[in-house]
């Protein structure tokens, strides 16, 4: 009996051990994994602020209330100065922002009604694999696909009403580009919320006498309108923060806001994209504090729409 | 009452318009990709180096002139010399101006045996598809390819010797970004992989439904909406510095953009691992758990195996993302297209190489286009791979789709 007592006190010993460490060390995995969000943003913030508080080698700190609010963006090295601001970028991302999102969330819901409500089953089914495959195209292709046509596309319009665009690159080209880029992404989340919408408001409505486009349009939508702003946050995330697709038509302006569709245009993402050369001094610290902007705009847009979609979407929907 | 049926014709015609948007803008992308970049899609493409090399080089002492007969036909424009055994033809570079291509050098030709003048290799050899830019003779007019091949065919007929040879090799090819993103696929895998399922393992398996690991669960679930520039920032600032120190690396490297991606694909993983380990019966546990199997050997040995999908889906799921990113390496890596690949030197994956070449003056369209075709045909394979191995795998467990 006591030679088996220490044969299973050793071996529970040793398994016991062993399902400590491995335990300690899977928690060990998952705190570093979801540190990462807050290193992210340590060190955005700590390279970030420095512009603002050192010296910058002789050309003096960076006033932030200019860096905000002005209107010129100057390459500090190369200028020798600490003028830098993105008050016009915020402007014109913000803008763009809006504008895509004009286009893409009416096609993205419609279709998403589309395939979850009204087509036929094959051609749903059909149509959810061109969003999926839509959604899985690398940003840089959509990049390509607007450096390349949609540039000719508003060169040729901007010609047509005799105006001078520089090869297309311009804000309306950014705007197509991105809301191309964003319509599977609200599709795809819009059609999980209409469908999940309760078979018996939908019985209710058609048998008040109501036909299914109405119920599709007016109940449907209306009992799914939650799901249906959080596709459009979603959305609105990736036009902000996506950079490469931009940057290929957005033209690059250096100073003053325009609201000009033809005219040439910067975003946060684009302004950190470009002259990526240096990898001291200003110019190359400068980047981190747009990083900041480019995180509060996100953070606030998130934040506001999130409130008004508290206020707005008060039908429970699973 | 017909009123009415317009209005509802018309919703529906805005929903099936709005669908039809959808479909063309696919067909649109894919088959811009397509016409723009077929063309450049062949097998060289994969092997070349992107960087046009010029040599200047003569010929080997003891060279033997011959009479090279060949039985291969040659179009009426190429032309072929059989005292040296070479045939050229003209064509024209991309900024319109005339270049004398190598068509064909007959296995015993002297040209197969070159010395080099300059740095690097010093024996060469002149290969098809090379341009010839000069051949300079002793005594005679140097032959240049402005001139036309069939003018640089009959001097080198007229001419016992060459004094000297200045030729360029075939760049375009994308071998250099190739290696670079299987590099950056097989490195960030290895980075972010054992601590993707390790933490999906934990959360899932270990856990309790608590304050804290509900906490854990929304810092990583807020990664997913951080744009990957921003990630490409922390990249530059913390990982490029770190390869700097640890290894012989003196710039952003393949090692640093490989950290930079793992982190990016860390919410991915640890989902995707999570959500297969969830769908693993529970009996499969206890069962384990009563045979007298420890935790961890429940955990590895019978859990784990049973989530292979989930992994492997993530797995490509990852491959998938780490092909399309560009902005973030970007920054962490750099956008010098390189042939020669190290992992602690800058180079580019083939997103980066498209987006580089881009904003590039003149940007190349064809060559960028074919990229995206290969690009575009490695993500479609991956994602029916991902809907077939899902399907199969929530079949065996009876779940519905």
């Amino acid at each position: 009996m006591q030679n088996l007592a220490n044969i299973r006190k050793s071996k529970n010993g040793k398994q016991k051990v062993i399902d400590i460490v491995a335990k300690n060390f899977l928690f060990f995995l998952a705190i570093l994994s979801s540190s990462f969000i807050f290193i992210v943003v340590g060190v955005i913030i700590v390279k970030g602020i420095t512009p603002f508080i050192s010296d910058n080698n002789g050309l003096g700190s960076v006033n932030f209330y200019k860096f905000i609010t002005g209107n010129t963006w100057l390459t500090g090295e190369a200028f020798n100065s600490n003028l830098y601001s993105v008050g016009f970028i915020i402007l014109s991302t913000l803008f763009i922002a809006f504008l895509s999102l004009l286009i893409s969330f009416p096609i993205g819901v419609l279709t998403a009604l589309f395939i979850a409500k009204i087509a036929p089953k094959k051609l749903a089914e059909s149509l959810r694999t061109v969003t999926e495959l839509l959604a899985s195209i690398p940003s840089i292709i959509y990049g390509l696909f607007g450096a390349g046509l949609v540039l000719k596309f508003v060169y040729n319009l901007s010609a047509l009403i005799g105006y001078q665009s520089k090869g297309g690159n311009s804000i309306l080209a950014s705007v197509i580009v991105l809301a191309i880029m964003t319509i599977p992404t609200i599709t795809s989340i819009s059609e999980v919320a209409i469908r999940s919408v309760d078979k018996e408001i939908i019985h209710g409505s058609l048998a008040l006498g109501a036909t299914p486009m109405q119920t599709n349009f007016k109940v449907v939508l209306a009992a799914a309108k939650s799901g249906i702003f959080t596709s459009a946050i979603l959305g609105i995330g990736r036009v902000l923060g996506e950079a490469t697709a931009v940057s290929l038509v957005a033209g690059g302006r250096r100073s003053g806001l325009s609201f000009n569709l033809l005219d040439t245009t910067s975003t946060l993402t684009t302004t950190m994209l470009e002259g990526m050369k240096e990898t001291v001094g200003l110019d190359y610290d400068i980047r981190f504090s747009v990083g900041i902007i480019l995180m509060i705009v996100i953070l606030l847009t998130n934040l506001i729409l999130n409130t008004i979609k508290k206020k707005v979407g008060h039908v429970h929907v699973k | 009452m017909s009123n009415r049926n317009v209005k509802e014709k018309t919703y529906l015609g805005m929903t099936y318009g709005a669908a039809f948007v959808s479909l063309a803008v696919l067909i649109m992308i894919i088959g811009y990709v397509f016409i723009n970049g077929y063309k450049l899609l062949n097998f060289d493409l994969i092997t070349h180096n992107y960087t046009a090399v010029t040599y200047i080089s003569d010929l080997d002492e003891g060279f033997v002139l011959n009479n090279y007969e060949t039985q291969r036909d040659f179009d009426e424009d190429t032309y072929y010399s059989t005292k040296w055994g070479l045939a050229l033809t003209d064509d024209t570079d991309l900024q319109g101006k005339n270049v004398v291509v190598v068509t064909y050098v007959h296995p015993d030709s002297p040209l197969n045996n070159l010395h080099n003048k300059g740095v690097g290799q010093s024996i060469i050899e002149l290969k098809i598809d090379y341009e010839i830019i000069r051949i300079a003779f002793d005594g005679a007019a140097s032959a240049l390819s402005s001139r036309g091949a069939s003018l640089m065919i009959t001097t080198l007929d007229n001419n016992d010797d060459i004094r000297e040879l200045e030729f360029a090799t075939t760049g375009g090819g994308i071998r250099g970004s190739i290696i670079t993103t299987l590099y950056l696929i097989v490195l960030t895998l290895i980075f972010a992989l054992p601590i993707g399922v390790g933490a999906a393992i934990y959360l899932n398996e270990y856990a309790k439904n608590n304050k804290f690991n509900r906490m854990l669960r929304n810092f990583i679930e807020t990664l997913t909406g951080v744009p990957s520039i921003i990630y490409g920032l922390m990249g530059l600032a913390i990982f490029v510095p770190l390869t700097i120190g640890l290894t012989k690396a003196t710039t952003g490297n393949i090692i640093s953009g490989a950290m930079t991606l793992a982190v990016i694909l860390l919410p991915v993983v640890i989902r995707t691992t999570e959500e297969s380990l969830k769908v693993v019966p529970d009996d499969y546990r206890y069962a384990s758990l009563a045979l007298g199997a420890s935790k961890t050997q429940t955990v590895f040995k019978v859990i784990l195996p049973n989530a292979f999908s989930g992994i492997l889906t993530a797995t490509l799921l990852a491959i998938g993302r780490i092909i399309g990113e560009s902005a973030a390496l970007v920054f962490a890596i750099g956008t010098s297209i390189k042939d020669d690949v190290y992992l602690t030197d800058r180079s580019t994956s083939l997103a980066v190489h498209i987006w580089s070449m881009m904003t590039d003056e003149p940007a190349n369209f064809e060559l960028s286009s074919t990229i995206a075709l290969i690009i575009l045909m490695i993500v479609l394979v991956l994602n029916i791979s991902i809907k077939l191995i899902s399907k199969r795998f929530m079949r065996k467990y009876g779940v519905l789709t």
